[in-house]
This record gives C-alpha cells, sequence and structure tokens, in this order.
C-alpha cells in the first residue's frame, strides 16, 4: 500500500556519510578541546622561539607570575558562567590588600591578618551579590560602581600611597617554596582543583550553569536563583581575597593606587581564551586553567624576546579577539 | 490539480557524530499542495526540514525545485530559492516589538535610509488582521500569550514571497478555534500555488488540512501517499507501527483526602475569584483559549508569581508559596509549557537536564553522585521511550518530543504529591501520547492529585475526572468528566455560555 515517492530508494549507501561524520568528531574535539590544542601549540611555538623558555626556572617563573590573576581568574569564571559580571576584582584586590596589612600591624597577628583579608572579600562580594539578585542592577553597572568605590576607600585609608606590612613572618606565606614550588603555585593550582569541584561535581555547580543558560527556567526548576547568584559574587570575592594575600605578601606592601590595577581585564580575557560564553551558562573550569597559562605564556615570551612592554597590550588584544573568533565558528 | 512537481529532495543522508539520523529519505512535494511530513518523535522531520531551509548540510544526496538543482548551503540562500521555515521552537525576541520581531533582518527603510516605522507597521496589521490575531504592531512581545508568539513565527514566514512554507508543528501551542484560523488561511495560500509541508501530531489535522503524506520512521522513508486515500489508522500504523484508541480511560476511585485547595485566589487582571479543590488520585483540568489566565494562576500556585490574593491550602494547611522552591518543598511539580522558554536548560546534558530539580537526591556528602543520575536517566529513558544516542549530549540537540519527555521526566524524578501538566504534550507522537496519558493516571493511582492544563478539549475529555473552564480570568463553569463535551466546552470557553453553579 505504500506508494513510494520516490522509486529509486534502494539505491546503496554511499561514502559522503562516513567522511561526513569523521569531519563531524573532528570538529566536535575542537570544540570541546580547542584551549589546550591552542595552549600546546604556543607552548611548543614558544619552545622553539626561544631556548630559554623550556627551562624549569622560567617555567616556575611563569607559573609565579600567573598565579595572583589565576585564582582571580576562577572566580571570575564561576561569575561569567552564571550569565554576570565582576569589574571589582582589581580594585577589591587593592582595598582587601590595604585593609589587610592595617589588620596586620595592628594586632600583630597573621591569623588576624587573613581572616581580616577573607573576611572583607567576601562581605565586598556578598555586597555586589546582593546589588545583582535583591537590587536587580545589571552585574556589569553594579561591579563597574563597586570598582570605583572600593578603589576610592582604599586610596583614602591609605593616603594614596603604599603601606607595608610589620609583620615578620607574612611574607613568608608568598615567598616560601615547597620542594622547588612557590607556594602561590601551589595555592593556585589547589583553588582551581576546588573550584573545578565546585562547578563540576556539586548541586551549586549545576544550579550556577542552568542560571547562565536559562534564568526563567532555572526559577521554574525551583532554584533559589538570588541565594545562587548572591553566592557567585560571594565566592568571586573570596577568591580575590586570597589573591589579595598573596599579592600583599610577595612586597610585604600594597599599593592603593597601582595594586590590582587591570586585574579585571586580565582575569576576563583569561575566561574568554578560556573558552567560557560572555553571556554565561557554558565553558569549563579547565579552559580558564589554560587561558591563564596562555596569557602567562605569552607575556613570558615577549619578555624573553626583549618585545617593548607598550606593544604587549596590544598583542593581548589581538589574541582575545582571535580566540572569540574561533570560537564563535562552532 | 495538475500534478507538477515542485520540490523534490532525492535520497538525503545525515549522521551526527556518526550517529545516523537520515538513511537516505526522499521527498515529493507538488505545487500548491499541502504535504504531511509525518513520523514519531525523532524520525528525522525537523531534521530532513532543516536541510532543506539550509540549517544543516546533508551528507548526501540532492534537492530540486523545479527540476533546477539547488544547494541550500545557509538559511539565506534557501530563502532565496522561495522557501520559508516556521520552525517547531518558537524563535521570537520578547524584549522586541510585535513589528520589530516580524521585521527582524529585513526591514523596511524609507529613502533616507531610516527605519519606516509606520510601513512596518502598516504591513505587520494586515498580516496579523489576515491571519486573524487582534494584537497591536506595537505591543512587546514578551507580553504576549504563547498562541500569539506562535502566530508572530508564522506571520513572519509569510511577509516575505515564497513558494514554499515549512510549517514544523504551527499549531503546537494554539487551540481549536486558533488553528482553523491558520487553516483558512493555508488554504487561500493554497489557491494561490504556494506548496506547504506540514509537520504535525495532530492527526485530526493531517486529515483536515493535507492532501498527501510521507511518513518517516528511524530516518527512513516508511511509506507516502494521498491522504484521503487513507485511514487515519493506517497512517498511525505506519508511524508508530500499531493502532492507537482514542477512547476515554478508566480512572481508580478517588480518595478522600483534599491534596490542594485554592479559596477566592485572585491577581489584578490575571484572574480572579479562583475556587477548586483537588483529591488525592483525582485527575482534574482546565481549559480554555487564549488568554483565559489558566497558566498564570497554576503559576501562582507554583510560587512563581507572587502578587495574589486568597489562599492556598496544601493538605489542609494554608500556604504561603512565594517561590517554587517553596512549592517543591509543599511536594507541588509544576511541568510549564512551552519549553524553549520555561524549561529546557539548553547548554546542560539531557542527564542533568531531568536531575536538575531533585539536585538532593543526588547528594552524597556535598558531590553529585552521577552514576545515580546515570541509572536514573536510564530508568526514564526506557519507561518514557526517549529516544536518545548519548544522554551527555546537550538537550537541545534531541527531537522537540523526545527534549518533552525529558521534562516529564525531570518531575517526575522530583517526585511530588500535587503534579501540575501545563501542555503537557506538546509535540509529543500519538504513540507516546498515549503512552504519556497512561503514566499520568498510574500517578493518580497511586493517590498523586493531577492538575492538566491543556487547551486541547479531546485531551482533557480523554484524561480528567473533573474539567473546569476558565474565560477571560475566571472560572466559568465545571463538568463532570463523563459527562461533558467539546461542545459543551466550547461554548463556554468561549464565552458564549456563562454559568457559575456546577453542572454534574
Ligand atoms: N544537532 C544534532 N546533534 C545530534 N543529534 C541530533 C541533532 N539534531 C537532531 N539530532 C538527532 O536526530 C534525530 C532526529 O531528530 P529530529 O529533530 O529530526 O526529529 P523529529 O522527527 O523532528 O522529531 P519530533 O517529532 O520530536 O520533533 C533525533 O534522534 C535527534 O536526537
Ligand atoms: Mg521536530
Amino acid at each position: 500500500m505504500n506508494r513510494l515517492a520516490n522509486p529509486e530508494l534502494k539505491e546503496p549507501a554511499k561514502q559522503g556519510s562516513a567522511m561526513g561524520s569523521a569531519k563531524s568528531r573532528l570538529t566536535w574535539i575542537w570544540s570541546e578541546y580547542s584551549v589546550i590544542i591552542a595552549f600546546v601549540i604556543i607552548f611548543i611555538l614558544a619552545a622553539i622561539v626561544s631556548p630559554r623558555f623550556l627551562d624549569i626556572n622560567n617555567q616556575l617563573n611563569i607559573l609565579m607570575q600567573v598565579s595572583i590573576i589565576g585564582i582571580v581568574a576562577l572566580g571570575m569564571t564561576v561569575v561569567m558562567l552564571s550569565g554576570g559580571i565582576d569589574l571589582s576584582v582589581g580594585s577589591v584586590l587593592a582595598l582587601v590588600g590595604v585593609l589587610t596589612v592595617l589588620a596586620l600591624n595592628a594586632t600583630g597577628s597573621i591569623l588576624v591578618g587573613i581572616l581580616t583579608a577573607l573576611a572583607s572579600g567576601v562581605i565586598i562580594g556578598l555586597l555586589n551579590g546582593l546589588l545583582v539578585a535583591k537590587g536587580k542592577i545589571a552585574s556589569f553597572i553594579a561591579t563597574l560602581g563597586m570598582m570605583a568605590g572600593a578603589r576610592s576607600i582604599a586610596l583614602y585609608i591609605a593616603e594614596g600611597g603604599s603601606i607595608s606590612g610589620e609583620v615578620s613572618g607574612f611574607t613568608a606565606i608568598a615567598n616560601t617554596e615547597l620542594w622547588v614550588i612557590d607556594v602561590p603555585i601551589i595555592i593556585f593550582i589547589l583553588m582551581a582543583v576546588l573550584v573545578y569541584m565546585l562547578m563540576h561535581k556539586t548541586s551549586f555547580g549545576r544550579h550556577v550553569y542552568a542560571l547562565g543558560s536559562n534564568e526563567k527556567a532555572a526559577l521554574l526548576s525551583a532554584i533559589r536563583v538570588d541565594r545562587v547568584k548572591i553566592a557567585v559574587y560571594s565566592l568571586a570575592g573570596l577568591l580575590v581575597s586570597v589573591a589579595a594575600i598573596i599579592e600583599t605578601s610577595r612586597l610585604n606592601s600594597i599599593s592603593s593606587s597601582s595594586s590590582g590595577m587591570q586585574y579585571e581585564l586580565d582575569a576576563i580575557a583569561a575566561v574568554i581564551i578560556g573558552g567560557t560564553r560572555m553571556t554565561g551558562g557554558r565553558g569549563k573550569v579547565i579552559g580558564t586553567f589554560f587561558g591563564v597559562l596562555i596569557l602567562g605564556i605569552l607575556n613570558n615570551m615577549m619578555n624573553l624576546m626583549n618585545v617593548s612592554p607598550h606593544l604587549q597590550g596590544f598583542v593581548k588584544g589581538a589574541i582575545i579577539i582571535v580566540a572569540v573568533v574561533f570560537q564563535k565558528r562552532e | 490539480m495538475e500534478n507538477k512537481v515542485y520540490l523534490e529532495m532525492r535520497n538525503i543522508k545525515k549522521s551526527f557524530n556518526g550517529v545516523k539520523v537520515l538513511k537516505g529519505v526522499s521527498l515529493q512535494v507538488q505545487k500548491g499542495e499541502v504535504h504531511a511530513l509525518l513520523g514519531e518523535n525523532g524520525a528525522g522531520k525537523s531534521t530532513l526540514m532543516n536541510i532543506l531551509g539550509g540549517v544543516h548540510q546533508p551528507d548526501s544526496g540532492s534537492i530540486t525545485i523545479e527540476g533546477r538543482d539547488v544547494k541550500m548551503s545557509d538559511p539565506r540562500e534557501s530563502k532565496a530559492n522561495g522557501v520559508s521555515f516556521i520552525h517547531q521552537e518558537l524563535n521570537v525576541v520578547p524584549d522586541l516589538m510585535v513589528y520589530e520581531n516580524l521585521f527582524l533582518g529585513t526591514e523596511i527603510k524609507n529613502k533616507f535610509g531610516f527605519l519606516h516605522v509606520e510601513e512596518m507597521c502598516r504591513q505587520t496589521a494586515d498580516i496579523l488582521g489576515r491571519l486573524g490575531v487582534d494584537i497591536h504592531p506595537k505591543s512587546y512581545v514578551r507580553e504576549l500569550d504563547n498562541s500569539y508568539k506562535q502566530f508572530i513565527e508564522i506571520a513572519k514566514s509569510l511577509l516575505h514571497k515564497s513558494e514554499l512554507i515549512i510549517m514544523d508543528e504551527p499549531t503546537s501551542s494554539l487551540a481549536d478555534h486558533e488553528v482553523e484560523r491558520l487553516f483558512t488561511f493555508i488554504r487561500n495560500l493554497k489557491e494561490t500555488g504556494v506548496s506547504i509541508i506540514y509537520i504535525s501530531h495532530k492527526l485530526k489535522e493531517i486529515e483536515e488540512i493535507c492532501d498527501r503524506f510521507t511518513v518517516l520512521r528511524d530516518g527512513e522513508l516508511a511509506g507516502a501517499g494521498i491522504v484521503k486515500e487513507f485511514k487515519l489508522d493506517q497512517i498511525t500504523k505506519l508511524m508508530v507501527g500499531k493502532a492507537i484508541s482514542n477512547e476515554r480511560f478508566e480512572h481508580k476511585e478517588i480518595q478522600d483526602t483534599v491534596l490542594l485547595e485554592v479559596n477566592n485566589l485572585s491577581t489584578e487582571g490575571l484572574y480572579k475569584n479562583i475556587n477548586f479543590s483537588v483529591k488525592a488520585g483525582e485527575v482534574v483540568g482546565f481549559t480554555g483559549l487564549a488568554g483565559d489566565g489558566r497558566t498564570e494562576l497554576f503559576e501562582s500556585i507554583f510560587g512563581y508569581r507572587k502578587k495574589y490574593t486568597g489562599q492556598i491550602k496544601v493538605r489542609g494547611q494554608v500556604l504561603k508559596i512565594d517561590h517554587p522552591q517553596k512549592a517543591v518543598k509543599a511536594k507541588i511539580g509544576f511541568v510549564p509549557k512551552n519549553r524553549k522558554e520555561n524549561a529546557i536548560i539548553k547548554d546542560l546534558s539531557v542527564i542533568h537536564n531531568m536531575s536538575l530539580s531533585s539536585l538532593s537526591k543526588f547528594n552524597r556528602n556535598g558531590l553529585l553522585d552521577q552514576s545515580l543520575e546515570r541509572k536514573r536517566f536510564r530508568y526514564y529513558k526506557d519507561l518514557l521511550n526517549i529516544k536518545v544516542h548519548d544522554p551527555n549530549i546537550t538537550i537541545d540537540k534531541l527531537s522537540g518530543g523526545n527534549q518533552q519527555k525529558v521534562m516529564l521526566a525531570k518531575w517526575l524524578e522530583a517526585d511530588p504529591d500535587i503534579l501540575i501538566f501545563d501542555n503537557p504534550t506538546q509535540g509529543i507522537d500519538v504513540g507516546a501520547k498515549q503512552e504519556i496519558y497512561e503514566q499520568i493516571l498510574a500517578l493518580a493511582a497511586m493517590g498523586k492529585a493531577i492538575i492538566i492544563l491543556s487547551s486541547e478539549a479531546p485531551e482533557i475529555l480523554r484524561l480528567c475526572q473533573r474539567i473546569y473552564v476558565m474565560y477571560q480570568g475566571e472560572i466559568v463553569s465545571s463538568f463532570n468528566g463523563n459527562r461533558a463535551t467539546e461542545d459543551m466546552i466550547m461554548s463556554y470557553a468561549t464565552g458564549a455560555k456563562r454559568e457559575d453553579e456546577q453542572i454534574g
């Protein structure tokens, strides 16, 4: 009874589909792992261009240099996955640093210094979260306000200058090595693992992805969307405070005017290079990890090749744009 | 009608990630006919149309239009070849106005290069008027009911002169009388020689509007023919391999415990003075036309809308539900309509969508037990016959009907006592519909209270023991399911008749 519309149906299968599927598998690998592939390519290029690049000390040096931005970028990843952005990270880092040194000098206790840092970071993050979730202010605006506000308070407290720690043991945090590896590197890797676990293995992470992908559907799935947002910004604040502790401890001082300057840009760049989508819902913590390393290698390579520091921003900008263009192609 | 072939697709093959979705499908559409493209969920209908629409590229096969070989390398190319596409999932931009949506990407400019707003509004009003839809061209789409959004999608494809219109489930959120208006329009189009490919799971519509049909099954051609020469049963059998009954379901006994009671619930401008109660084991239906307020009513009961007056009692206790989380704590579940906007998290995998509303179940010392998630998903995959090769892919890769099944699984997994389904079978094929109805009745038999919102009177009639008809935010009538008929429902739903006391 079937009047087949086309009598020549039973033609043997053509080769085309097998080839097509191999191609589509390749595009899949590319879209999932493009950051890692890019990392490997840049790594090999760097090794060819400059023999000094592969030196273990140089490698550790790169890791050391990216650890602070790396920790900030981990928090930024979570914020951006939720569909927001945090422009205040650099200023908050300076403010937290200033508060930490004050607490340190006032009490003489390293523990109090660290606790002050963590508490102030979380509180500022919480404030960002409340503005976004309860105040319904766009994250770009809310954190732009916080960026200006936090910097200003840091400048006011430190009277525009730097303040230095007067407690001897504090510098040990950033300047100690375990075996051959500097502590900041270990903290960065540890934080990366923790944030990875949080985002990929817990309900909180699932909620953040859902929120960033479709807020209304997340709410109708009975997710406490407001609380998730507040938690996201608080977590970013917490990670900024960890970065602030390392930054302050490294030189035993913090500058209210220049510390943390433009960190938000580097952090956002690392997240974007790592493949996280600007509008949220899609991206990986591992991507950010490699995004940070790519930025670090580029900086290092340009230093080794004596590229003028004034031109380095241009190269970085170009890389970000290229990364985004590649992601758009999927 | 002379038999002039307009479109011919030959031996189309397509795989995604090595999975063969179309295994050599051919389709022939004549000039000026309405051609039904039928098949189960996941049979490959949308994929075939996406190839015609230039969204996907075939691995092999050819397309000819009026004998000319054409290559649809992108949607623009397809449009240039006279093909318009109404997609299965609505693509309107909520934050734009109606006319802006209609002319998105094809804005009319005046001679100075500025937007010619009046002209666009005029054409918008004209085309919507011809579709019998009364909305202002400058109203914002986000404020409109779903069926209007669907009409906007339809109008968008009609704006541009096209020779072939693909309609992928155009009526999945339309009520019966709205479907009628669409059909009048389709008939007019046919007169002017436009061909239409019509995809739908509603066989009644196929019988009414379509001339010929092609059935796909698992990516292969299962048959084709002239609609009039076949009985609907035969076509169903071609699609799902078995005949489907249309009988009313037998119900188990209703228990005495009232699970949900609503007293004098009102929200300014949405609904007013709503009173009803649902007992354990009962299946209650709410129906009406677009704008009757039923969805908003149950969104309030689920805590998505907060500003209401009146009382909601769950198991005899007055509850203030102001967040969906509280509703879920009170063991209320809600499967929303319009899955793309309200339910699907398109960046999460199929499994993760399934578990999203019951993550606490999968929590082991703060970490999610992913093997348990997989296990639960396999259970629902078998139970609801979800067609997916790899449940770790993102859910937007699934066929529409299979996405809907995952949404049902999500709320079955949350295991509430009171389960609200809003348009639960949107995009579900006839065979699977039957299975889903059986699942719903099994839930009722377990002592759950079931509420079904639907604009399809037959669905409500088959499933529900008590039926409430709403009109402009009020319950205008309630029937005992056994005694109600489609006509009775219609006369109240359209506001032709109203009566506040109960019949039956
Ligand atoms: N982009 C994609 N990647 C992977 N698989 C896909 C993709 N698009 C479709 N598929 C698969 O192809 C099959 C056919 O899907 P299609 O959407 O064509 O079905 P359909 O006949 O339209 O079904 P429905 O009636 O449910 O809409 C499904 O099994 C689906 O999972
Ligand atoms: Mg489809």
